[in-house]
Parts: structure tokens; C-alpha cells; sequence
């Protein structure tokens, strides 16, 4: 662990994992954030977008704001999405890039993975692949991206910063980081920062 | 953080209220925790 990291980042994982591989198995579940359709038209998602999607594309949303407000994605663009969890950002980029456009979601929940190929497959998207993978080295080429998007996942990693490096090395010259992301206006106590159980809290 | 790592033209927009109505929402309002979209670009 890094001098100035509050928590180890491995324990953090392992936090993060058993909160939402609950999500993925049981999206209908007691969290304390919304989830599903109910989460996503909160954040001002097209609500036409949202009813053509299917109940498995976004049952497991659990994002915090919508990363498409500030700009939509381009015809033919190739994007990352870091965190991708069950895939729902990722079919938005699909329709929004087309098929001469390749969208890869990564992350790190095996459960998660496997529903968002189920759904990608059922969705006949044949522009979105899911790979297995932590933020801090993600399975992407250097420069391989136009665009990374992410939501709701840089805030429950620990070393920020890594995550930032690591969204620079896979982006091209130009490309842009599109992503959504809570913050606080009020600190939050030390103490409290190096609980691990409040991260996910 | 961004700008440190080197990101240029970074947007953010208006807050979402990720929390109203969620059981978690009386922690959020005690640290005003909301989400945000934010735009920023590799220069290249």
C-alpha cells in the first residue's frame, strides 16, 4: 500500500466486490442507492432510450450521473468504459457509436462480466466485448481509445490518481474522458476515510 | 487531479441527486455528496 493511500487497495477490492456482486444477483435488493430503471431516470437517461432497453441491460445500473449529458459519442468511435459492471452504459455507447464503432467494457466482478455478455448476447450486439480487469491496469492497448467513460467507480478505488494515469495511457492524443462521479461539498472526517467499511457504505 | 495528471478543457456539469429518496440519503446530505458528469480531453 502506497504511504498515503487511508486503505489498502486490495481490501478495498474485496469490499467492493461482495457489495456489488449483491447487485448483480439481487438488483431488486436493499442498497443504499437506487438501482435499475428507477436510478437511471433519476440522472436524466432518455427515457425513450430506457424503455427500449431490456429489464437485464438495466436492472444492475448502479451509477451515479449520466456521463453522455456533457457530450454524446461519435459514429465510429472506439470506447472504454471503466467499471462497466452489468453493461448498461456500455449498450448506450454501442447504440451511440454504431457498428463501425467498438465499445469495451472492464471490470473486475467476474458476475457482473458474465451478465453483461448474457445481455449483450440477447441484445444482438455484436460492438461490445467485457473484459476482466482492475481500473489501476486495464486490458487495453496504449492509445487505444477515443473516448473512456465511466460511473460511479473512480470513487471506490483508493489511488485515484493510478486510475487517472492508467485512463491517460489508453486514451489517444485528442481522446476524451467522459465520466460521472459523486463528490462531496462537505469533508469527510480521516477517521472515517480509513474505515473500508464506510466506502461502500 | 485531472489537470495534475495533465487533462485539459475539464467540464463538469450540474449536480445529480444520486442519493433523494435512497436509504442512503441522509449521509449524503450530511456531506453533500452529489453526481457529476465531467468532460476532459488528452491534449494531442
Amino acid at each position: 500500500m502506497g504511504a498515503e493511500l487511508p486503505v489498502d487497495p486490495a481490501a478495498l477490492r474485496e469490499e467492493v466486490k461482495s457489495k456489488y456482486r449483491e447487485v448483480a444477483r439481487n438488483p431488486h435488493g436493499a442498497f443504499h442507492f437506487h438501482t435499475g430503471r428507477r436510478a437511471a431516470r433519476r440522472l436524466g437517461y432518455e427515457p425513450g432510450m430506457l424503455d427500449r432497453m431490456p429489464d437485464a441491460a438495466i436492472e444492475s445500473f448502479a451509477g451515479v450521473a449520466n456521463p453522455f449529458s456533457l457530450r454524446p459519442l461519435e459514429a465510429g468511435e472506439k470506447v472504454v468504459d471503466a467499471g462497466s459492471g452489468a453493461g448498461f452504459d456500455c449498450f448506450i455507447a454501442a447504440q451511440q457509436v454504431g457498428a463501425s464503432g467498438t465499445v469495451v467494457g472492464v471490470d473486475m466482478l467476474a458476475e457482473m462480466l458474465q451478465k453483461a455478455r448474457a445481455t449483450a448476447r440477447t441484445m444482438g450486439l455484436s460492438n461490445v466485448e467485457f473484459r476482466e480487469g482492475i481500473l489501476e491496469e486495464m486490458p487495453v492497448g496504449d492509445g487505444w481509445a477515443d473516448v473512456v467513460i465511466s460511473n460511479g467507480v473512480i470513487n471506490l478505488c483508493v489511488d485515484k490518481k493510478q486510475v487517472f494515469r492508467e485512463i491517460w495511457r489508453v486514451l489517444r492524443p485528442g481522446g476524451r474522458l467522459q465520466f460521472a462521479d459523486i463528490a462531496n461539498g462537505k469533508p469527510v472526517p480521516a477517521s472515517a476515510v480509513a474505515n473500508i467499511d464506510l466506502w461502500t457504505a | 487531479m485531472l489537470e495534475e495528471i495533465g487533462f485539459v478543457d475539464v467540464k463538469v456539469g450540474p449536480p445529480a441527486d444520486t442519493f433523494g429518496e435512497a436509504s442512503g440519503e441522509k449521509k449524503a446530505r450530511l456531506f453533500e455528496v452529489y453526481g457529476y458528469p465531467f468532460l476532459a480531453r488528452k491534449p494531442g
